[in-house]
């Protein structure tokens, strides 16, 4: 599949990559041009931490500077008050780092967007004074002439140059298995769609603080290393703002979301700001800053996402006419003519005998409440889903629909009564919780992963049903074929049309092997026909077996779909009944469908 | 060697780096045309000023070489000085010495730079390359580590916060006949000044038999010195040891004491740090709030050095010459004289002609103590520190008497 194959091409390019910089480290002779090959790679190593959080969950940090010094000062004060040898607390300030990362994810994962960005502006701001209170305003590592090896002096800086590279290597395997991993696609999950990402089965909070573990791990490890290059340790050298800046800066430049991002950045940027300091620091002082930053607004107005992504998409550009226009999707199967002829209102075609279906109860909702303060947006509802049947819940805009959808699946938590699923009761779980008991979900807003191929978007539901990764792959492909999509896996999800979104969408929620689907407007902004395609493959996956739930305004389709249909008004229950009973109920008449329908009717 | 900085020169290219091209350099020949000597020093960022002021100094040690005839011992070998911008962090000054060392290879010394935690990064390049360095950096840590190439001019950290306070008293018993018996601290936390105060809490005031009315700490930036200024009204101690280290939170308690009617000398206020003595501070709080203030420095434009300071002024529009400049001055003939001992220029000679100097005259004059000497640890044996006091819109040395221009203005109760 093509992540492994990604993978593989990837760790091609690490090969050349760091064959390059080794002949270059071995055949510089110039000290200078030595510490410059060695900060490319600290800067791209704290690049690629910055990534391995930022990059590809999307929470922007503004903080990296406080792992990147904590490690820094782990190394200097071991050096000076323990002398510990470097070998020694490199490592163990990467351990730092990580324990930072997860001390700081604990409190900070609570807020979201740019909430968090600030907060985590604070960390570093706040150890730049803890350090200087404790007295550590300028810590210099001391010179240890008799065993200049053991404190990694040496007098050759070549050899720094070659850690500085391996630690480099050691950071874009330990990034790439992540890109390519399960890790990687709850973090891009993360970054899309956080609450999609819950939906789908990933337990987001988990999986941030993994990375931000290894993010801070990497930052305190690189941060260590650069005490030992820099050999003088300042607060505001490490947990300066300059610290993050640059962090974000080489991953900016180069490309978010790619472990390639930051080593292009870094690449770039580190010789050449370090030249136009150079060539111009002492002609016109302060010069060198604005060409530096005009070059960045430069780059980020022609290359928004980084160079890296730009290049991808040009190159994919050129590749385009080659590809299969995405007109057809060309459903694998499709042996049931009989289900494109409209079928008259008055409930679908009774496969499973109408409205009852008389199996046992899949979910029981008991006097479910939700209020919002003094709004009381869902109140006492109770309506029970027998297995194998498809139930339409349908009402007037504001009726509570969604709330009342929100708190089966977990996303929001009723303020009263009870949801069973197979008897067990739902209610606290969190959504990924719930996810994982069989209950998929898509959203009214289809959330696609833009980035990612059309099978890459379904694994990310695939993993909650899936002990390893090649079953959810298994599983992702099946979901595919399922909706209809199975030729159009390798596409990129960013060129579906809205239709196929929506199927790729339901392929995700089908991926995870969910006994109870919850659909949420799925057909809402189709046109006629798509809506034709969309509930005939609705109904192929009810004919499997599935328990279906479906919020939905378009009745005329809902009307052939669903076996019952529960009405709700204002949030408490209007009507519950088969469709052709309810469209003919009185009061859903009056406060639901109006005179229209009762004249169409 | 040339294919291997043609390989470079391809990889650099390669990643965008138009980096310098280091064309060979031919092997020079025994009497040098010129002698090259640095200034690496903050010429960008938040330290530009100072390292502005470095310059100024040392360039015109250069321009006063040259006009007497150059380095004598070398045929009258003219003297040249190399620019470095340290920037504004550890990283940029480490990279400047490294780039240094290796696109100047015939450099005799260097002077700078400025900022203690820059010069720690830059003399451990400079101690590799045995380029000897002139500091006028104070921090302990710099002549601690066992370096051989570093040369520290000024007295460090903890000797000038030793040694304030029994200049202190030396000044106001001059001035008054009597040795102050009372004083009141009003510091923030930063480190200089938790460094500079910590020995005077820690026993010295006790020992010089002065008690402390009260001791008040604040974090930068003040918002308000009412509170502070106040303690100082009621509690009337003798000296005031003010120690702040932003113009802000200078102006603000300034005012105050102003305000309170305790300004123009009429309560001695001693700060420390040579940031107590710009022309900047002048323009921002003007010469009336000033008069009368006093601060510890390292080195000051000071007795004997007359001709230098007007011939200073002159040539940069400067008002007076700080230590900055002084010290870029002093620093760069210092090196030369070594050159001339050394009788050659190589950078190996000058550290040992360095090490082995001893003298009283020429650029010994251009630092307090007048002497040049320097330990095994490369600290200068009879550092002193000066004290500086505005009078009338201008930082004056009023201690050590051997370099005071003004008498001290102390008043007698």
């Amino acid at each position: 599949m093509n992540r492994r194959k990604t993978l593989g091409r990837s760790l091609v390019v690490l090969a050349l990559l760091a064959a390059v910089y080794g002949a270059a480290v071995v055949l510089v002779s110039d000290q200078y041009y030595q510490l410059m090959l060695t900060l490319v790679a600290v800067w791209a190593i704290m690049g690629i931490s910055w990534n391995v959080l930022s990059g590809y969950s999307g929470l922007v940090s503004f903080g990296h500077a406080a792992f990147f010094g904590l490690g820094a000062y782990t190394v200097a004060l071991g050096s000076v008050h323990f002398s510990l040898s470097p070998w020694l607390t490199i490592p163990a300030a990467g351990l730092v780092g990580a324990a930072a990362g997860i001390l700081v994810g604990l409190p900070t994962f609570r807020l979201r967007g740019h909430y968090f960005a600030l907060a985590m502006l604070a960390y570093p701001l706040a150890l730049l004074y803890v350090f200087e209170w404790l007295g550590y305003q300028e810590v210099a590592m001391p010179m240890r002439r008799e065993a200049p090896a053991l404190y990694m002096q040496f007098a050759d800086a070549r050899v720094l140059s070659m850690i500085a590279g391996l630690l480099l290597v050691a950071a874009i395997v330990a990034s790439l298995l992540i890109e390519t991993s399960r890790f990687g696609m709850a973090l891009i999950a993360i970054k899309q769609n956080e609450l999609a990402a819950e939906g789908a089965g990933i337990e987001t909070r988990k999986w941030k603080l993994r990375a931000i573990a290894i993010s801070g791990g990497i930052a305190g490890m690189v941060g260590g290393f650069y005490a030992v290059v820099l050999i003088v340790v300042t607060p505001p050298s490490v947990f300066g703002m300059l610290t993050s800046a640059q962090a974000l800066i080489v991953a900016l430049f180069g490309g978010i979301g790619t472990v390639w991002g930051p080593v292009i950045g870094a690449a770039f940027l580190i010789p050449l700001s370090e030249t136009l300091h150079a060539e111009l620091g002492n002609v016109l002082p302060g010069i060198q800053g604005v060409v530096f930053g005009v070059a960045i607004v430069g780059v980020i107005l022609l290359a928004p996402e980084g160079i890296f992504w730009r290049i991808r998409d040009m190159l994919q550009a050129r590749k385009a006419p080659v590809e299969p226009a995405p007109a057809e999707p060309a459903p694998a199967d499709r042996p049931m003519p009989d289900n494109v002829v409209p079928i008259p209102a008055g409930g679908r075609d009774g496969a499973s005998g109408g409205a009852g279906t008389g199996g046992r109860v899949m979910l029981e909702v008991r006097g479910v409440s939700k209020n919002f303060g003094g709004l009381r947006a869902v109140r006492e509802v109770s309506f029970t889903v027998p297995e194998g049947a498809v139930i339409g819940i349908i009402g007037p805009n504001g009726a509570g629909k969604t709330t009342l959808f929100n708190c089966l699946n977990g996303f929001q938590i009723p303020s009263a009564g009870e949801v069973l699923f197979e008897g067990q009761n739902l209610v606290g779980l969190p959504p990924s919780a719930v996810c994982r008991k069989g209950i998929g979900r898509t959203f009214q807003v289809a959330r696609p992963f833009t980035r990612l191929s059309v099978l890459e978007n379904v694994l990310v539901g695939a993993y909650a049903g899936a002990a390893d990764d090649a079953t959810a792959e298994r599983n992702a492909r099946e979901a595919l074929t399922l909706v209809g999509l199975g030729g159009s896996a390798d596409r990129i999800a960013g060129g579906l049309a809205n239709k196929e979104q929506r199927l790729m969408e339901l392929a995700r929620a089908l991926a995870g092997k969910p006994k109870l689907l919850l659909l949420d407007e799925t057909l809402a902004g189709l046109g006629a026909a798509e809506v034709e395609d969309m509930v005939n493959v609705i109904r192929r996956l009810s004919r499997t077996g599935l328990t279906i739930v479906i919020i939905e305004h378009t009745m005329q389709a809902m009307v052939r779909l669903a076996d019952r249909f529960i009405v709700l008004d204002h949030g408490a229950l209007l009507a519950e009944g088969r469709p052709q009973d309810v469209t003919r109920d009185p009061a859903v008449i009056e406060a639901y469908l109006g005179k229209r329908w009762r004249e169409r009717a | 060697m040339t294919t291997r900085r043609t390989v470079l020169n391809g990889i650099l290219a390669a990643s965008g780096a138009a980096l310098l091209s280091s064309t060979s350099r031919m092997a020079f020949a025994q009497a040098p045309a010129e002698v090259k000597v640095a200034l690496i020093a903050p010429l960008s960022g938040p330290w530009a000023r100072q390292g502005e002021l470095m310059k100024k100094g040392a360039e015109l040690a250069v321009a006063d070489i040259n006009a007497a005839g150059g380095v004598k011992a070398l045929g009258g070998a003219k003297v040249t000085l190399v620019l470095f911008d340290a920037g504004d962090s550890t990283e940029k000054a480490k990279n400047a010495a490294q780039r240094m060392v290796a696109q100047e290879p015939d450099l005799v010394g260097v002077t700078g730079a400025w900022l203690s935690s820059f010069t720690l990064a830059v003399s451990e390049v400079t101690e590799r390359a045995e380029l000897p360095m002139l500091t006028l950096s104070y921090a302990d840590s710099i002549t601690s580590r066992g370096y051989k190439y570093i040369f520290q001019m000024s007295p460090t950290g903890g000797r000038q916060a030793q040694d304030a306070l029994p200049a202190l008293m030396d000044v106001a018993e001059k001035a008054t006949g009597k040795r102050p018996a009372t004083t009141g601290i009003i510091a923030d936390n930063t480190a200089a000044s938790v460094s500079f105060a910590k020995p005077m809490r820690d026993g010295a005031f006790e020992k010089s038999g002065i008690k402390v009315l009260f001791d008040e700490t604040f974090t930068p930036p003040l918002a308000d010195a009412t509170a502070l200024i106040q303690q100082a009204r009621s509690k009337r101690p003798e000296f005031l040891l003010m120690l702040g280290t932003s113009v802000p939170d200078d102006k603000l308690l300034l005012e105050k004491v102003n305000e309170f009617n305790l300004g123009k000398g009429r309560m001695p206020i001693i700060g420390s740090g040579a940031h107590m003595g710009t022309p900047e501070l002048l323009k921002n709080i003007g010469p009336d709030l000033l008069e009368g203030v006093m601060t510890v420095v390292g080195n000051w434009g000071a007795k004997g050095q007359e001709g230098i300071i007007d011939r200073f002024k002159k040539a940069t529009g400067e008002p007076w010459m700080t230590q900055d400049s002084i010290c870029a001055y002093g620093d760069v003939m210092t090196i030369i004289r070594a050159v001339e001992e050394a009788k050659k220029a190589d950078r190996k000679a000058v550290a040992e002609a360095l090490r082995k100097m001893d003298i009283t005259d020429g650029p010994a004059l251009f630092y307090p103590g007048n002497r040049i000497r320097f330990d095994e640890t490369g600290k200068r044996i009879d550092a002193k520190l000066i004290i500086v006091q505005w009078q009338k819109g201008e930082p004056v040395p009023i201690y050590p008497p051997a370099s005071a221009t003004a008498e001290p203005i102390w008043p007698k109760r």
